[in-house]
């Protein structure tokens, strides 16, 4: 099928999109050199800040949570295309107010690259004191004993607002790592397709799931995870996915979650709150608690069909940091 | 024969002449089980490479090849920006901060150099489907090759060429690709292609007199 999308000249694609962000939110964000989108709060900032990195294309992540109590830079590379290591070190120095940065890292190939080239740079900066922490809690491409093999998706959101509050009340750096390193490890997230995106600088779909299938564990970009299936319904295939989660991180009977339904681009909010009605109805004949949740777009991949689902394991602690005030383009707490 | 500074910018240029002509099918290669935009980056450092060599005045070797591994790692192009940034910083792990001329066995430890700068960054093996399955046999077939430049380049353009090619026959074992498993059987893999494009554009800048 032909693309059809607003678009201008793909090669301008990414910088026209930075800067409709910056216009539409003038009040809490800037852009900087080499794609940057920079809280406009940041030079005033005496704590630990977030610095991450990332491809566009997945509006409105990640840059969309630039702002007060979540990112304090984004760096962003081309659609879908992580940034390189320069940008992400001017990133981290500017970042750096004397408390640390913490790196934020998805687990894709070409972040991962970036991230090892960057902290290897950094280590010859004795004035910036970073630690990374990386995102991989798909479970559908490997168990969770080879975590280096899952891939990044929703759950970066939701650990930016976390250690961002965290940051926020003056925790120091090995505090706000910790803490972001526990929520990343107590975190799952399956993604599922119908119909899959294009990629708006070629035109080329990212493979096809025909006119009958869905995919679970179909990742960000299309990269599938090998649970192709004839389409099924709403609750059968929430069932299937909240058991999917669940068994990955042995929630038990009596625990707190979070639980985000993350629409990816093209499923409406009309499905993805039957998808949550069902969700809920599920859990609670487990006796697992809701305490957090999100349903919406937080993580887009264009027009791609279908959703990714999240759960966290939660205690007191990550809990009010996730309820704490923030303010920015697109998650707001007040 | 010793390259100068024109004579290794003749060899870059032909490089991205190189891939340029193969954006497309890098694209096309890469929507099969990527994201498709492989020859998007490719033709975005082809460019890179094609300003830094037409902005090369009077750096020595080290410098310039530094600062053009900078720039392709900046253009934002996923996993290949970086990875091939580091190929290009590798070149230049040889070199002295002077070096204003490279002959035949400067050549070899460059790719030497290349090699081992992108093991740094990647496990990936020859056989995994990968950049790699072009990079390893053509940096070794230079570091086994006794003749001059010419050859040098003409025998790792030809083994980057079959290690690239047999990537249709090898089911993906790493990156992106991995999740599809058999369903890679059949097709290259982009990054060894446009690996191997590299080395072709290599020798096809080469002075063919010595």
């Amino acid at each position: 099928m032909k693309m059809k999308k607003f678009i201008n000249d793909p090669a301008n694609l990414t910088a026209e999109v930075l800067e409709g962000l910056a216009l539409a939110h003038q009040d809490l964000v800037e852009l900087g050199p080499d794609n940057k989108v920079i809280n406009k709060k940041l030079a005033s900032a005496d704590r630990v800040t977030i610095v991450t990195q990332g491809g566009a294309g997945h509006e409105p992540a990640l840059s969309g949570f630039v702002g007060e109590g979540m990112i304090d830079i984004s760096v962003v590379g081309d659609i879908f295309a992580a940034p390189g290591p320069e940008a992400c070190v001017d990133a981290i120095k500017l970042a750096e107010k004397g408390k640390g940065v913490l790196y934020v890292v998805l687990n894709h190939a070409g972040d991962m690259i970036t991230g090892k080239l960057t902290m290897r740079t950094l280590e010859n900066e004795p004035g910036v004191k970073c630690i990374k922490v990386v995102t991989q809690e798909d479970v559908s491409n490997a168990p969770r004993s080879n975590s280096d093999d899952r891939r990044g998706l929703v759950g970066c959101v939701p650990l930016y607002k976390i250690a961002g509050a965290a940051a926020a009340e003056g925790k120091s750096l090995e505090e706000v790592a910790a803490l972001a390193q526990r929520f990343a490890d107590n975190m799952a997230t399956l993604a599922v397709a119908v119909r899959t995106a294009t990629h708006p600088q070629t035109g080329m779909p990212f493979g096809d799931l025909g006119d009958d299938d869905m995919e679970i564990g179909m990742g960000q970009h299309g990269e599938g995870g090998g649970g192709r299936q004839p389409m099924k319904s709403a609750d059968e295939t929430a069932d299937i996915m909240v058991q999917g989660l669940l068994n990955d991180l042995d929630i038990q009977d009596g625990e707190k979650i979070m639980l985000i339904l993350n629409g990816s681009g093209a499923t409406t909010l009309m499905e993805l709150l039957v998808i949550y009605r069902r969700c809920v109805q599920y859990l609670a004949g487990k006796n697992i608690e809701i305490v957090a949740n999100f349903v919406g777009e937080m993580l887009t991949v264009q027009e791609q069909a279908g959703f990714q689902l999240f759960v966290a394991r939660m205690d007191d602690e990550l809990l009010h940091y996730w309820k704490a005030p923030c303010n920015t383009p697109y998650y707001k707490q007040v | 024969m010793l390259l100068d500074r024109k004579g290794f910018g003749l060899l870059l240029l032909s490089v991205a002449d190189t891939w340029e002509e193969n954006v497309p099918t890098y694209n096309e290669i890469d929507s099969t089980f990527g994201d498709g935009d492989h020859g998007i980056t490719i033709g975005k450092i082809a460019k890179t490479f094609r300003q830094a060599v037409e902005a090369w005045t009077d750096q020595p070797f080290k410098p310039f090849l530094k600062s053009l591994s900078s720039a392709v790692m900046g253009v934002g192009g996923g996993s290949a920006g970086p990875l091939y940034g580091m190929l290009v910083e590798g070149l230049s792990d040889p070199l002295d901060a002077e070096t204003e001329e490279i002959d035949a066995g400067l050549l070899k430890a460059m790719f030497v150099g290349s090699r081992a700068a992108m093991q740094s960054v990647t496990k990936a093996q020859v056989g995994e489907k990968t950049m790699m399955d072009a990079l390893l046999p053509a940096v070794a077939a230079a570091e086994d090759c006794e003749g001059d430049i010419p050859e040098i380049l003409a025998v790792a353009a030809a083994a980057a060429t079959a290690g690239a090619q047999a990537t249709t026959e090898m089911v993906s074992h790493f990156g992106r690709a991995r999740v599809y498993g058999e369903r890679t059987l059949g097709t290259p893999d982009a990054g060894a292609m446009s690996t191997a494009a590299f080395f072709q554009g290599l020798s096809l800048g080469a002075p063919h007199t010595t």
